[in-house]
């Protein structure tokens, strides 16, 4: 009975294994649909500096920001990884993180010196173990990033840029592209282009048509706007604005990816452990069967042998 | 959105006045507020601005200050950390790092937040500008604080 027993032993502990995953697909999917709906209503605020910017447009796009000047040498880049803080989230950090080493060993290459932060426990221990250990780390971002605090970092990342401490910005994260896709992606916010400003003004040409009352105008007739104080130092001050929705809107797109990556693998684990738990019993079944079976063969072995 | 109410009072029950202005205040987290109001008052970068029903349209710098509502005799205000408004088709679009209920507003933390910015040392433009800008937010918001009904 003894091999049959470690099936049933072993059965009984996969099972087990699927309720926990099965719950912890359900967590993921309920988060999913929160970290979603946050990204969708911090949406609005993104297509509305970019009607801003697009109306700033019709009168005059020259502008000079210090956030826009490209330097000519690169001296110092600051990378910053977005990973998560918890794992079992399948290849999301994995992918992140590949990317980002990519991005590092690129740097080296150019004898680039290269500042490294990292968000998220994954990370920070990825690059720890790795013998080159981030040299700013956070952990507060969880899959609900408050603005105020990407604020806080964007205000620090500015600073850098402005005083040239830095001269170029990446951002290793994953980009939320839909529901069924996402993909690890190297993105260089500092120095901005003046189109990356306006960037956004694309995806509002693509976003469905809003029911947003302001968004219906016919594009042909610029509004005659009147500009307080004047529009060059308004679009001035949208740059930095527009640097910060961008940061964040990294944090809010990672937010989205980890929790359906962490659905998808749990799914994945759920199924596996469905499928084990079939093969273990079909096994079982069989031990059972073969031990019967000998039993059988021994009585009538022994009857034999009385005759 | 516990906190958040957005077309709640359609019209005036009173007088079945319909209000004709929107506004919308916008944060990066999310929209805060979405209704029909009578008049808006917007704390531009250098000073106040009321706006009607059918103003013409304007695209503006916020300062720190206070943004209140009226409709049907009632205001609801909010303080407002910075940013741009757009005022187009009677659609006031507040779009702000943050937004605040006056009613949320601590008063003395404010007060103490002041005296600190006042005491900070500045040694170059930079920092002049920084102190100024953080005197002027803490001055803001305990002119709001103490201000509420």
């Amino acid at each position: 009975m003894a091999k049959a027993r470690a099936i049933v032993q072993r059965r009984q502990s996969v099972q087990n294994i699927k309720k926990i995953t099965r719950t912890m697909e359900l967590i993921a999917t309920a988060r999913f649909k929160k970290a979603l709906d946050r990204a969708t209503e911090a949406e609005a605020y993104t297509r509305k500096i970019a009607e801003i910017v697009a109306d700033l447009g019709t009168t005059s796009l020259e502008v000079t920001h210090p956030l826009l000047q490209a330097r000519t040498e690169v001296k110092k880049a600051l990378v910053l990884v977005i990973t998560s803080n918890r794992g079992l989230a399948g290849g999301y950090n994995g992918n992140v993180l590949r990317a980002a080493t990519r991005s590092l060993t690129d740097f080296q290459t150019e004898s680039i010196p290269v500042r490294l932060e990292v968000a998220g426990k994954r990370g920070i221990n990825f690059f720890r173990f790795r013998g080159t250990p981030a040299e700013v780390s956070y952990t507060n971002f969880e899959d609900r990033p408050q603005f105020d605090e990407v604020n806080a970092l964007a205000d620090s990342y500015i600073a850098m840029f402005v005083s040239g401490k830095i001269d170029r910005l990446d951002v290793v994260h994953t980009r939320f592209v839909n529901a069924a896709k996402q993909v690890a992606f190297v993105e260089t916010l500092l120095p901005m282009s003046a189109a990356n400003v306006g960037e956004a003004i694309q995806s509002v040409r693509q976003a469905k048509p809003t029911t947003s009352v302001a968004a219906t105008k016919p594009k042909g007739e610029p509004v005659p706007y009147e500009f307080v104080p004047d529009s060059k130092s308004i679009l001035e001050e949208i740059v930095p604005v527009s640097f910060k929705v961008r940061l964040f809107k990294c944090f809010l797109d990672a937010a989205v990816s980890e929790q359906i990556a962490r659905m998808v693998a749990m799914r994945g684990a759920t199924e596996n452990a469905d499928a084990m738990v079939k093969s273990l019993t079909m096994l079982y079944n069989r031990a059972r069967q073969a031990q019967i079976t000998g039993e059988l063969a021994e009585i009538i072995g022994g009857a034999a042998a009385l005759e | 959105m516990a906190t958040a109410d957005i077309h709640e009072n359609q019209t005036d029950k009173k007088t079945g006045h319909v209000p004709n202005l929107r506004c919308v205040v916008v944060t990066p987290e999310r929209t805060l507020f979405d209704n029909l109001v009578e008049f808006v008052a917007l704390p531009l970068f250098d000073g106040e601005l009321g706006v009607l029903p059918g103003r013409s349209p304007l695209i503006g710098r916020l300062g720190f200050g206070e943004l209140r509502t009226k409709v049907a005799g009632s205001a609801r205000r909010y303080f407002v950390d910075g940013g741009f408004v757009q005022v187009r088709d009677n659609v006031v679009t507040v779009l702000t790092n943050r937004a605040t209920p006056v009613e949320n507003v601590n008063t003395e933390a404010a007060a103490r937040e002041l005296e600190s910015a006042k005491m900070r040392k500045t040694t170059n433009e930079v920092e002049q500008a920084e102190k100024t800008k953080s005197v002027d937010r803490a001055r803001a918001l305990v002119r709001a604080g103490t201000h509420k009904s």
